[in-house]
């Protein structure tokens, strides 16, 4: 079942719509003319059928609901080409990227390695652990084993401050 | 020159060989470089989960950046390039996000500066430095060997940011490879993405990604891929095996850093580039060159 079939039964929600809108100051989505340059080129788009075209229309229609509850806009792997080809600059990308927000907002199912690098980031200022690294002679390298310089993380006081900016929305 | 220097995360935590080699490689060019301050995400995660945290975190980098005092900032990832330079064009142009960051980064005592000049490898080595300053660095040029190029995605795209090469046809990349003396192949599928993004969703899909464009630069014979971001290098190198299982097929494309390749051709020892951390097939590409 295709995108569009799941909205058959939908009613289209305006105040989700504007709340996407809002979160795109300037990029022009209702200029989309439908042109599918932003598909032909998605690299999501044979592996996972993405059609940033699809998300383009369904949002100006005012399907938000259904899209920000969506798996589909969590299978763009922002490669940007979308972005730089779009004539209309309705660029598909930030579209998608509102609508991740949104569904964040709504507590809908979020992929959790999304959710985990923020506490990660809350906890030591970087979004992943270190990792030793295995060579082919089975040697496991850490920073010091390299001789790299030691990771200082963020003060304290950053903590504080990105916990408000989380609260904050765009 | 001077330059700060903002590793981002996938460097730090495992793409060792990327930082060993920019760390040897630059200063023998004349560029001193200046960690920051402290290590911090770029935000690039945080852009699906809350845009406008995910600005903060770049604002905070280039503040950091400013107590350095340098006015350049050296970004090697390609994720943390954009994300740093979107946020850059958001706070320029939104006024209410603008005083917001402002606001939260004063509650540490950090100023924001948007004249900080953001740098990528590829950029700060073709235009700040120049072919010909390169050129003059190679002791032993890599001559015979055919190389591939991949940039990635996101310092290309998208132009209206202002980006390092051209978003259709980048040529910087394989003009340096051409100044360590190695030839540079052109090819379909150079445009296409490693996939790394999707490994936070979609690990097999990721892993396809990678998989198909090895796939298709083995069948061309290359000698190997030459990558400048730690997300591609994570993805064709570290992952390579991954993604043959994915894709089912037998992978052995040599996978190295421009700033590796440059550093071989420089006469830098291997060990002091991190070639012993590669996953991939380096060892064919090293006897090719038989430094």
């Amino acid at each position: 079942m295709g995108l569009t079939d799941l909205m058959s039964m939908a009613k289209p929600n305006l105040e989700s719509r504007r709340k996407v809108l809002s979160k795109l100051k300037g990029k022009e989505l209702v200029n989309c003319f439908q042109c599918m340059r932003c598909t032909s080129g998605c690299t999501s788009l044979k592996l996972l059928e993405l059609e940033p075209h699809e998300i383009e229309k369904l949002v100006t229609l005012g399907f938000v609901d259904e899209l920000a509850a969506s798996d589909i806009i969590w299978t763009c792997v922002t490669c940007l080409k979308c972005v730089e080809r779009c004539p209309q600059k309705a660029s598909p990308y930030h579209v998608i990227l509102a609508l991740r927000n949104l569904a964040v907002e709504r507590e809908a199912k979020v992929p959790e390695a999304f959710m985990k690098a923020v506490s990660q980031i809350l906890e030591t200022g970087l979004a992943e652990s270190p990792q030793k690294v295995t060579t082919k002679k089975m040697e496991a390298f850490g920073r010091e084993g390299l001789k790299l310089p030691k990771v200082c993380g963020p003060k304290e006081s950053f903590q504080m401050v990105f916990f408000k900016a989380l609260e904050e929305r765009q | 020159m001077k330059t700060a220097v903002f590793w981002g995360c996938r460097i730090l935590v495992g793409q060792y060989a990327y930082e060993m080699s920019v760390r040897e490689v630059m200063p023998k060019l004349g560029v001193e470089l200046f960690d920051l301050r402290e290590a911090l995400c770029c935000g690039d995660p945080v852009k699906s989960v809350n845009d406008f945290a995910a600005t903060y975190l770049s604002a905070r980098v280039l503040a950091l950046a400013n107590l350095t005092g340098t006015g350049d900032l050296l970004v090697p990832c390609n994720r943390c390039h954009f994300t740093i330079s979107e946020a850059k064009n958001t706070i320029n142009t939104n006024s209410q996000v603008s005083e917001k960051i402002k606001g939260l980064l004063k509650e540490e005592g950090l100023g924001y500066n948007p004249d900080v000049r953001l740098w990528h490898v590829i950029d700060l080595l073709h235009d700040r430095l120049g072919l010909d300053r390169v050129k003059k660095a190679v002791v032993k040029p890599l001559k015979g060997l055919r190389l591939a190029s991949h940039v990635g995605c996101q310092i290309l795209r998208y132009t209206d940011l202002g980006r390092v090469d051209d978003a259709e046809d980048p040529k910087k990349l394989d003009y340096l490879i051409g100044a360590v003396g190695a030839e540079s192949v052109d090819y379909a599928e150079k445009l296409d993405c490693c996939g790394a993004h999707l490994l936070l969703s979609h690990v097999d899909s990721a892993l396809s990604l990678t998989g198909a464009k090895l796939k298709a630069l083995q069948a061309l014979g290359v000698d190997g891929l030459v990558v400048s971001c730690p997300d591609c290098g994570l993805m064709y190198d570290s992952r390579q095996k991954d993604a043959a299982t994915t894709v089912g097929a037998k992978l052995n494309v040599p996978v190295v850093y421009y700033t590796q390749l440059l550093g071989l051709a420089m006469g830098i020892d291997q060990e002091k580039l991190g070639l012993q951390l590669n996953q991939s097939s380096v060892e064919t590409l090293l006897t090719k060159v038989s430094v």
